[in-house]
């Protein structure tokens, strides 16, 4: 059972916490807190696994209750952020939260949020001390990005990407169900990447290697990549033989 | 100002000057007859007058704009002219003066009145021109101010527009309905209304009351405009865009393609009945302008409304007032029906790049 506590000064936005939680049987709701006093004695006596967070509360702020926590203890639990602000993204990504939640937002997006901080649970109870994948400079490719998308804050592990698209100053990000327009340059993406999971196909696209079904010859002599999703992304000369070494593996 | 005011001034002044010449006359006590003096000094100065105002009158961007070199060339040159003008008139008014002294022939008298009053007079034209002169920048100025006022004035009434513009609030009391009656019977569908709808408006928010945004923000305000809009025809409109990404960068005035969106839908595409309609909004080239369109299928132009522009409703006027205010006679704006029922709004525009965006909200880690 995971044991979660719910964080917010306003009644009926916990209220809804709570109803939502139910549709999840593995998640136990341990206990509420209206302020910021009240929820740090609360996860200092129960020591939730999981926190959902409001930014703004009337005593102090959700960053000054996770400052407060980590002060207290090396148990942290993970960290929800539910806010109407948007301003505190950043962050938020940079303290570990699990997700960034818009108020309002919706079951689905409520679901993916809770089911990603599951995941990440009992991962960590499996196997506490799991370091990700270094770069040739030292730091570790990106697992995540955080970005604005059409009013909301997404922080999309990069397992979700399918494909990345280059257009001029901009990069498309194609999940399986959306694509998110980036200010951002391909080549300073492919340097977050982990080349073990992504690949530079051609000059403006990128494939998540684990979305690839198969690499097909076409009419014209031109290899191209051909998705799960059915889509079909061109592949050039110059980058093909990149794709032949990880084929060959 | 009024020839007539101008001209009584500059007799008057002329009257006033008899009158000191009497005064000190009677002064060094010689006797002159007062009303000849008036007659001679009003008839000159009147005179003077009438020349001076033909001169305001043909000559005026001349006179306000005049360099160095016309002054040198032309209005020194005039100068001296409308002097001998002036004097050979007033000689020809007056055959009995100078008085006391014998009958001279005309070229005679006219000689020895220019000898007499040439500088006086070169002073009376100069002090008319600079005084014209002045008279013109003064009336620059003023207009210049006025038109500052009135641009001024009118920004703020484009801000407001603008800011009502931003989101039609049709479209969000409409919304708000559709949600009140999705809770009844669809609360996730509800849910889902609901939280696109603060998506929007958070966008919308975010901007502030920026006049121009880049494209690329448009487009995903229309991207999610469109994703409402397909909730609520479920499926029965093909959207397709396709923005040049080389134009993504591309400032345009902020909410200039959903007010057409809208009436695509309004009058487009909600009255179709079977067929599946189509809306498509491209983004492009058009040598060095940018040129957005936006067709849909659907009835077509409604054939009672005209063509030429006038009657297409708030939304589009709205766009056209801003597209004047903005850029002038520099775009161009048409809506016009393209075969099979289809309406295109077609806009160019002057191509503007934004500088970089002003923040980044994207983050890499674990």
């Amino acid at each position: 059972m995971i044991q979660a506590v719910l964080a917010d000064d306003e009644v009926l936005a916990r209220q809804k916490l709570r109803q939502l939680l139910r549709e999840i049987p593995e998640i136990e709701v341990v206990g509420e807190g209206a302020t910021a006093a009240e929820t740090i004695d609360l996860v200092k006596a129960t020591k939730p696994d999981l926190l959902y967070l409001d930014v703004r509360m009337p005593d102090m702020d959700g960053f000054d209750i996770v400052g407060e926590l980590s002060a207290a203890g090396p148990t942290m639990p993970s960290i929800i952020f539910t806010t109407a602000y948007d301003r505190y993204a950043l962050r938020a990504f940079e303290i570990h939260a699990v997700d960034y939640l818009l108020k309002p937002f919706t079951l689905e997006r409520f679901r993916s949020a809770t089911q990603r901080a599951l995941e990440q649970i009992k991962a960590n109870r499996q196997n506490p001390h799991s370091d990700a994948p270094k770069s040739p400079n030292g730091t570790p490719y990106t697992t995540r990005i955080v970005f604005k998308s059409k009013g909301r804050i997404l922080f999309l592990p990069v397992s979700e990407i399918c494909w990345i698209g280059a257009e001029e100053n901009y990069v498309r990000i194609c999940t399986q169900s959306e694509t998110h327009l980036l200010r951002e340059t391909m080549t300073h993406l492919e340097e977050k990447l982990d080349p073990n999971l992504f690949l530079r196909v051609h000059r403006s696209s990128i494939v998540n290697l684990s979305y690839v079904k198969e690499v097909r010859p076409e009419v014209d002599g031109e290899y191209g990549v051909h998705l799960l999703n059915g889509q079909k992304i061109p592949m050039s000369r110059s980058y093909r033989s990149r794709i032949k070494n990880w084929l060959e593996r | 100002m009024h020839p007539l005011i101008f001209i009584t001034g500059v007799t008057s002044l002329g009257l006033l000057f008899a009158l000191q010449d009497w005064i000190g006359s009677r002064f060094w006590n010689y006797h002159v007859n007062l009303f000849l003096l008036m007659e001679a000094w009003g008839a000159q100065f009147f005179i003077w007058g009438v020349l001076c105002w033909i001169l305001w009158w043909t000559l005026r961007p001349q006179i306000s704009n005049a360099s160095i070199k016309t002054i040198l060339l032309f209005f020194l040159p005039l100068s001296f002219f409308a002097c001998v003008l002036e004097e050979t008139i007033w000689v020809l008014l007056f055959p009995r003066l100078p008085m006391g002294k014998p009958p001279m022939p005309f070229l005679q008298r006219l000689s020895f009145n220019l000898d007499a009053e040439l500088v006086g007079s070169l002073l009376i034209f100069w002090a008319a021109f600079f005084l014209f002169r002045g008279l013109g920048y003064y009336q620059r100025f003023r207009e210049k101010e006025r038109m500052a006022t009135q641009l001024k004035s009118q920004l703020v009434q484009a801000q407001m527009r603008a800011l009502r513009m931003q989101l039609n609030p049709h479209f969000l009391f409409n919304t708000m309905n559709g949600i009140s009656s999705l809770m009844r019977t669809d609360v996730a569908a509800a849910d889902l209304m609901l939280e696109q709808l603060s998506r929007l408006l958070r966008i919308t928010l975010h901007r502030g009351d920026a006049q121009f945004i880049p494209l690329s923000d448009e487009m995903e305000f229309i991207e999610m405009y469109l994703a409402m809009q397909d909730r609520r025809f479920a499926g029965r409109v093909r959207q397709e865009m396709k923005v040049d990404p080389r134009l993504l960068d591309a400032i345009v005035p902020t909410m200039i393609l959903q007010p057409i969106v809208e009436n695509a839908y309004r009058h487009g595409l909600s009255r179709l009945t079977s067929a599946v309609g189509v809306l498509s909004i491209e983004a492009s080239f058009v040598g060095s302008k940018l040129r957005l369109s936006v067709t849909n299928s659907g009835t077509g132009l409604h054939p009672a409304a005209p063509k030429n522009g006038i009657g297409k409703g708030v939304g589009l006027a709205n766009v056209q007032d801003r597209l004047q205010m903005h850029y002038g006679d520099d775009h161009t704006f048409s809506i016009s029906e393209i075969g099979d029922n289809q309406v295109q709004v077609v806009m160019t525009l002057p191509l503007h790049f934004a500088g970089r965006p002003t923040e980044n909200t994207t983050g890499y880690g674990a």
